[in-house]
């Protein structure tokens, strides 16, 4: 199970409270958050976009993908 | 046709056909409570004791009716009053609808008198969640919280409701329900691997939890045991999917399974998992569990898919689907040898007689029907009824599985009962237990529910002092209680009756008055305090380590 470095693109709908549910299942399933950006997504302002950098072995990355997916306001998840 | 928000929240849940809900009244709700009390004839408002036990009522409702149960409780103390009942709906995948007030947008983040943050409180314990401080957004947001509390796998979700969000007025559209999310269909290729490795199995073991009650697949998942010729194990969530009349039905596995369903387990090459999410306790050490053998995971739930336990396939969808297609892929497959094994482990079991938790609850079983809600707390009465009881029928068994919640019981055996018309419903309890919110007695003697309530009185808190008799050298660290609670005084005081018995035949007779009366009551079963439950696998051990006698 080898660590490794990986970098999330996720769309979210622009709502309050919606940084707070991701933020929210890194820290209740105990994954990393190596970094973080989030931003409006230039070309449609009711979505915004978070880059995170995260790292975990496979099974982890797959978990937390998997998990993002279920959040409501969690639009779309991509392993850029 | 305008309306102001609280008039549309009620509206939203009568246009959702929402005939009870369960709740307090209290200042930020105080708009909710006049227009129930308007809408009276069309809404039917159970008053609880406490916000915690309306919520496990709703949960009740919901687990046994299969549709979403409401609460409804004021802000701040009323709103965290919740929180263990929607923590408890959360972890068992339970459609509980939870409603709060909150104090007026502009006093929100002010430390306002009765304002907490429920929406931040309860993120980790809700399917979803919303603050509303609009009214223009309320009758969108009430629709979509029921279409995610019953979509896919079902949860929680609560809905925090500013005061001004309640008094303002906007245009009411009918609060018409939207369809569920449909779920993903099962892939043909996961299908067609599942069947090549039953086909192959020799020792196949369906292990069948909640989320086949939760979809109504449980006579499928007997067409399919039929079908493969295998034996049935069940998670605690998903005892009652399967009547206990099935020959292929081996009880609950796990830590406290019964004998025969631990003995298969162990020795299984294939576990064919519908519905369930391979806790803790019911896997015990991840390594040991899947040494041996294979593993096929069907769930609605993607993310359940390698979470506990890593599969070999996983079938993802409705599991109505999913089974259905499996069905037809597989091949007829015969296991004689393997069967009559498991019916070798079912004769090797021996009970003791006499007046313990066994024969309290075969007795309790001779009064009741195969419709009969049971209701249970947590700790070693849960994991007897479990053990003993004999369900026939899907949504039967109320119990806090995921979150363990003593206190559970009371409210659930309550909203079961108004669920069902006012139904003849039974809680098992323990003394531990039933003393966190026996105060929901009251609730039942107030509506008249014919709520019998077996209190396995050992004057221990028998679980925590099981695991101290066996692990921590007997050093019972506050778990000897030894408290006087009279429980027919108790019984009378809040108007209902009590019996108590120390013998079977005193048992009997209270059983026969108890389900002769309509009204609620108590029976004070006392038990000696070293009765065990057994077998147990210890925490974090193998099934191979499992404890059957002492």
């Amino acid at each position: 199970m080898e660590i490794q470095n990986f970098t999330l693109s996720i769309i979210v709908t622009n709502k309050a409270g919606v940084l707070s549910r991701v933020i929210g299942l890194f820290s209740k399933r105990g994954y990393n958050i190596d970094t973080l950006y989030v931003g409006p997504k230039v070309e449609d302002p009711r979505h915004s976009r978070i880059i995170m950098t995260s790292s975990g072995d496979d099974a982890t990355r797959e978990q937390i993908i998997k998990q993002l997916r279920k959040i409501f306001d969690v639009q779309e998840v991509k392993l850029i | 046709m305008r309306l102001c928000g609280a008039a549309i929240t009620i509206e939203t849940l009568i246009a959702h056909n929402v005939s009870d809900v369960f709740g307090y009244p209290g200042g930020q709700v105080l708009n909710i409570y006049d227009e129930l009390y308007k809408r009276s004839d069309k809404i039917r408002h159970i008053l609880s004791c406490h916000e915690q036990g309306a919520a496990h009522a709703a949960d009740g409702y919901a687990r046994s009716a299969g549709i979403p149960g409401v609460v409804i409780a004021t802000s701040g103390p009323g709103a965290t009053n919740l929180v263990t009942g929607i923590a408890t709906a959360y972890l068992d995948s339970s459609p509980l609808i939870a409603i709060t007030g909150n104090v007026s947008s502009t006093l929100i983040g002010k430390d306002s008198f009765q304002e907490v943050d429920i929406a931040g409180i309860t993120m980790p314990v809700t399917k979803h969640n919303y603050i509303v401080k609009r009214v223009e957004d309320l009758e969108d947001v009430l629709c979509e919280a029921f279409q995610i509390a019953v979509s896919g796998r079902p949860g929680p979700v609560l809905i925090d409701i500013t005061k001004d969000a309640q008094t303002g007025e906007t245009e009411f559209r009918g609060g018409l329900p939207k369809p569920a999310f449909a779920a993903a269909s099962p892939k043909a290729d996961a299908i067609r691997a599942a069947a090549a490795l039953i086909e192959k199995s020799e020792k196949p073991y369906i292990y069948c939890g909640g989320g086949v009650i939760a979809s109504g697949a449980g006579a499928l998942l007997a067409d399919f045991a039929n079908k493969i010729d295998a034996p049935v194990g069940f998670s605690m969530m998903g005892l009652s999917a399967m009547d206990y009349k099935n020959p292929r039905k081996l009880g609950m596995t796990g830590m406290h399974g019964t004998y025969p369903a631990i003995k298969m387990n162990e020795q299984a090459d294939l576990i064919i998992a519908v519905g369930v999410r391979f806790s803790d306790r019911a896997t015990g050490n991840k390594e040991a569990y899947q040494k041996n053998t294979k593993i096929v995971h069907i769930d609605v739930d993607d993310a359940e898919i390698n979470k506990n336990i890593n599969c070999d396939v996983d079938i993802v969808g409705n599991l109505n689907v999913s089974l259905s297609e499996l069905i037809k892929a597989v091949k007829e497959c015969k296991h004689g040898d393997w069967n009559g094994l498991a019916e070798q482990f079912k004769r090797e079991v021996t009970f003791a007689e006499g007046f313990n938790p066994r024969s309290i609850i075969r007795e309790v079983r001779k009064h009741t029907d195969a419709d009969t809600i049971i209701a249970t707390d947590v700790g070693q009465h849960q994991m007897w009824t479990a053990q003993y009881y004999e369900f026939s029928n899907p949504r039967t068994f109320l119990t806090s599985g995921g979150l363990g919640t003593m206190g559970f019981g009371m409210g659930a055996a309550i909203g079961a009962s108004i669920a069902h018309g006012g139904a003849r419903t039974v809680l098992f309890t323990g003394d531990g237990s039933f003393h966190m919110n026996l105060n929901e007695f009251a609730t039942a003697v107030r509506y008249n529910l014919p709520i019998v309530v077996i209190v396995m009185n050992n004057n221990v808190l028998g679980m925590v002092r099981q695991w101290q008799t066996l692990f921590y050298e007997k050093r019972y660290s506050q778990t000897e209680m030894d408290r006087v609670t009279d429980y027919v005084k108790l019984a009378e005081a809040f108007g209902g009756t009590g019996y108590k018995a120390e013998t079977l035949d005193e048992l009997q007779k209270s059983l026969e008055a108890a389900f002769a009366s309509d009204a609620p009551v108590i029976i004070d079963c006392v038990i000696g305090r070293d009765e065990m439950v057994l077998p147990m696998i210890p925490a974090g051990g193998s099934y191979a380590e499992a404890i059957y006698s002492l």
